[in-house]
């Protein structure tokens, strides 16, 4: 077997075990660690910050406002996957916050209480350590009571910082309600939302958002977008040139950096990079056997490295639905024309989130989340699924042994043969493999690698038995 | 049939909370239409206005979960996990649809599993804003609007405003009955337990309101004959939490020998100690009292004063009040395993009861009666702790 010629300017990722990561997601680690740091800096040179969660729809207006985002959820998967979480974790408990609840909400509680009874960030805190805020912006949405209830007992050790709760609904999906037809109310409440928040935000801050540098900062972010999804349709390539071990990295911008040229920048170097390992067949690994989506689940940020077993097996993930709600263009949203930028950013908000509404209601059974996995399954050339079940979040994690059970019922594409007797030969389609793991976010207490490996192993057994069996 | 109370209010209640849903069963028999539904945020108005008997799913203690694991995973709060597997399991086969309103993760992301699962000619979610702002309000307006056309559409009749009104009247006599009835928790000893109180809150909760109301009306009657208790005075506690829909937790504690006087909870004061407004147009009273007064942690309620102080008074004064005029000597804060809403508030309502100087217990449990025995020697520890 000829081994792969991997070219200089994209050389193989040595350290850490990752082997063929992007060279893009290299850069990741720093990028976090510099916005850290320079939030902790923001915080002694007395500017405005706000602690922020991602998908929430007001990234641009605090870029547009130079407002410093301190983005909580990541501070916990970056202490969770620095193996350092456990310490906060159990400073919130000693609290009355059952350990049953999301555990970055109880990492980032457990590391402000210590913050505030100190004066000054705990000892050795990862990174530097997370600002202190000026306001804290909640969102409930449909789904997260964490982020709708965090910073609201976050309040307790800081009772000085205001909370401004954007709920950022959007409709869910209704077989006997036509979307189009509701929509619009939706549409109007979320832009009185926006409006809302910037008045909140211009009182705070003392200062005046500038509306032209908001529409180019969106401009920004949608072009950044683009450019995202061009990477996640590079990825379709066989073999695949990035897989999900990377994306769960290369998600950072998407996530923590929208509306910035730095984004912008990461993701054409990202998609530049692609494009040359697709021209040049450069794939994840030498020789892909299977091609896995990860249909649901934030990963187990301590245990990033179960995406390498997987690649020892031949297993690789072309795609993922986790941080994916948000990375649709712009142009293929259909957008009511306006001038109003927060007009603009609801519309945006509520068409990409329904994004697969319309493309669920054509066959029977599906929803949305099962027709986006049926439609990765079909362009990406699945051969099976993967799920985590993170034990600390139903915001994300459950639901998804239903999604698998409906795609099981309503979308068998494996055609397998089956040799009866007298020699005849009979096609069958069969249902899609899937795998659940279980494990946590952040709490390594919860994690054993003995056990996921050995699911895995089952797994792939299955993959296998299925490939033997087909055409 | 109406509700038959001549054999006493008590041993009626007694009946339908045994035999949860054997009355909406009947109904189904005689031609009526079921709808079921989950969490106290669901307009029960609007449901009764369309001409369906709102019918509340509760689980069962007693029930191990078992059918509903294999298609919800256990992350999610027991109580919602044991509803589901009484619906798999073919307890409330008599529903027609399915209500689930935008309530906490747990309900909502529970929505498309149990709404496939069972294969209901109807089902329908209403999302609730997480904040109470006049534009949340207009918004949770035009959802209830949508969710007024799409069941009038599966009625087969549209809603009437008369018909709302007349719904909205016929609720509000339900809660100030309910009212009526914890009355007479305020003698001490009170005239009626705890545990009577919720097995007759429980029974309501499954029977169409005007029945509830004249099995609200002969407990009444019935309790009001009662001669004073003994006077043995006992612990006063008041239970709050998320929603108890079984009488075990609260039995136990009145088995260790306390008397539960008053609640913060769900089925309890939550959902009965305040009004739906008459008066203005039905939508705008019925969105005013779900998103603003019926007080649940899942919505988010704006600073009204100053101080973190005064939040947790605009928060929790409730509790508050109820401690003050049910004279209450203790509270046993009560949460299931996976409630997020109420998990974090949970060192503040510590925080605020102990302002009160009033001892306060905080339990986690998990909708089994297999924990009952380990609850029983921490409330028994408590309750000496107040006894001294």
């Amino acid at each position: 077997m000829q081994e792969q010629k991997w070219p200089e300017k994209y050389p193989i990722e040595g350290k850490r075990g990752r082997k063929y990561g992007t060279v893009a997601a290299m850069k990741i680690g720093p990028m976090v660690k510099a916005a850290i740091g320079s939030s902790v800096e923001a915080q002694q040179e007395g500017k405005d910050i706000a602690y922020a969660f991602i998908e929430c729809n007001y990234d641009e207006i605090l870029r547009a406002m130079d407002i410093v985002p301190v983005w909580t959820e990541n501070y916990a998967g970056i202490c969770g996957a620095k193996r350092d979480a456990q310490r906060f974790l159990e400073r919130a408990e000693s609290l009355n916050f059952s350990r049953s609840l999301c555990t970055y909400a109880l990492c980032g509680l457990g590391f402000d209480e210590w913050r505030e009874e100190l004066g000054e960030m705990p000892p050795d805190a990862p990174w530097g350590g997370q600002a202190r805020p000026k306001v804290m912006l909640s969102s409930g949405q449909i789904l997260c009571d964490p982020r709708n209830k965090w910073y609201q007992a976050a309040q307790q050790f800081q009772p000085d910082v205001p909370i401004y709760n954007l709920t950022g609904l959007y409709p869910i999906y209704e077989y006997d309600v036509d979307l189009h037809e509701v929509e619009g109310y939706y549409a109007k409440y979320m832009t009185e939302d926006l409006r809302d928040l910037v008045k909140f935000l211009e009182e705070h801050f003392h200062k005046k958002i500038d509306w032209d540098r908001l529409w180019e900062t969106l401009k920004l972010a949608d072009d950044t977008t683009d450019l995202h999804v061009e990477c996640r349709e590079l990825r379709k390539t066989l073999p695949t040139p990035m897989d999900t071990g990377d994306a769960m990295n290369c998600m950072v911008p998407q996530a923590f950096m929208m509306g910035t040229q730095e984004a912008y920048n990461f993701y054409r170097d990202l998609r530049d990079e692609l494009k040359y390992k697709v021209e040049h067949k450069l794939g994840v690994i030498e020789n892909e056997k299977y091609r896995l989506v990860w249909a649901g689940g934030l990963p187990s940020w301590f245990a990033l490295t179960d995406f390498n077993y997987f690649w020892s097996k031949g297993a690789v993930f072309p795609v993922e639905s986790t941080y994916n709600e948000q990375v649709y263009p712009v142009r293929e949203l259909d957008l009511p024309k306006t001038d109003d930028p927060l007009e603009y950013m609801a519309w945006r908000w509520i068409r990409r989130w329904t994004y697969w509404y319309d493309k669920a209601k054509k066959r029977p059974g599906s929803e949305p989340d099962v027709e986006r996995t049926i439609n990765y399954i079909q362009q990406y050339n699945i051969d099976g699924i993967v799920v985590h079940e993170a034990f600390s979040c139903r915001s994300w994690h459950v639901g998804l042994i239903w999604l698998l059970n409906q795609i099981a019922k309503i979308y068998k594409h494996i055609p397998v043969l089956i040799l009866g007797k007298g020699k005849t030969k009979e096609e069958l389609y069969r249902k899609v493999p899937s795998l659940i793991l279980e494990s946590d976010i952040i709490d390594i207490s919860s994690y054993s690698e003995a056990d996921t490996r050995a699911r895995i192993d089952a797994f792939i057994d299955t993959l296998e038995a299925v490939k033997s069996r087909g055409k | 049939m109406p509700v038959d109370v001549s054999g006493g209010g008590l041993a009626t209640a007694d009946k339908y909370y045994q035999d949860y849903g054997s009355r909406a069963r009947e109904l189904k028999k005689q031609g009526q239409r079921i709808m079921g539904y989950l969490c106290a945020l669901t307009p029960v108005e609007i449901i009764a206005a369309a001409g369906f008997v709102p019918f509340r799913i509760k689980g069962d203690v007693n029930e191990p979960i078992t059918k509903a694991d294999t298609e919800m995973e256990t992350i999610v709060c027991p109580l919602v996990r044991s509803c589901f597997d009484m619906l798999l399991k073919g307890k409330y086969e008599f529903l027609d649809g399915i209500v689930i309103p935008h309530a906490c993760d747990s309900i909502t992301r529970s929505y498309s599993t149990i709404s496939y699962s069972l294969g209901l000619s109807y089902s329908h979610f209403i999302n609730i804003p997480h904040t109470t702002k006049d534009i949340s309000k207009e918004f949770f307006k035009a959802e209830l609007d949508t969710f007024r056309k799409s069941l009038g559409r599966f009625a087969g009749k549209e809603i009437s405003d008369e018909s709302l009104v007349q719904a909205i009247q016929l609720h509000n006599e339900n809660k100030a009955k309910v009212r009526e009835l914890y009355q007479f928790r305020k003698s001490d000893p009170p005239l009626t337990s705890g545990t009577e109180v919720t097995k007759v809150l429980v029974a309501a909760m499954g029977l169409p309101v005007g029945e509830a109301n004249e099995l609200l009306d002969g407990v009444i009657d019935e309790i009001k004959k009662r001669a004073g208790p003994p006077a043995k005075k006992s612990p006063r506690i008041m239970v709050v939490g998320a929603e108890v829909d079984d009488i075990a937790f609260i039995k136990l504690i009145e088995d260790s020998g306390a008397s539960v006087v008053v609640d913060s909870m769900c089925v309890g004061t939550r959902d009965y100690f305040f009004d739906v407004d008459i008066g203005q147009h039905p939508v705008d009273s019925i969105a005013d009292y779900y998103l603003r007064k019926l007080n649940c942690p899942r919505t988010y309620r704006e600073w009204t004063g100053e101080t973190y102080e005064e939040d947790l008074e605009a928060r929790f004064g409730d509790i508050g009040g109820f401690i003050k005029e049910f004279k209450v000597d203790g509270v046993i804060l009560y949460l299931l395993k996976y409630c997020d809403p109420f998990g974090f508030e949970v060192p503040a309502r510590i925080k605020y009861i102990q302002s009160l100087d009033i001892p306060v217990l905080y339990i986690e449990d998990e909708y089994s009666m297999s924990t009952i025995a380990r609850l029983r020697t921490r409330i028994q520890a408590f309750l000496e702790v107040l006894t001294r």
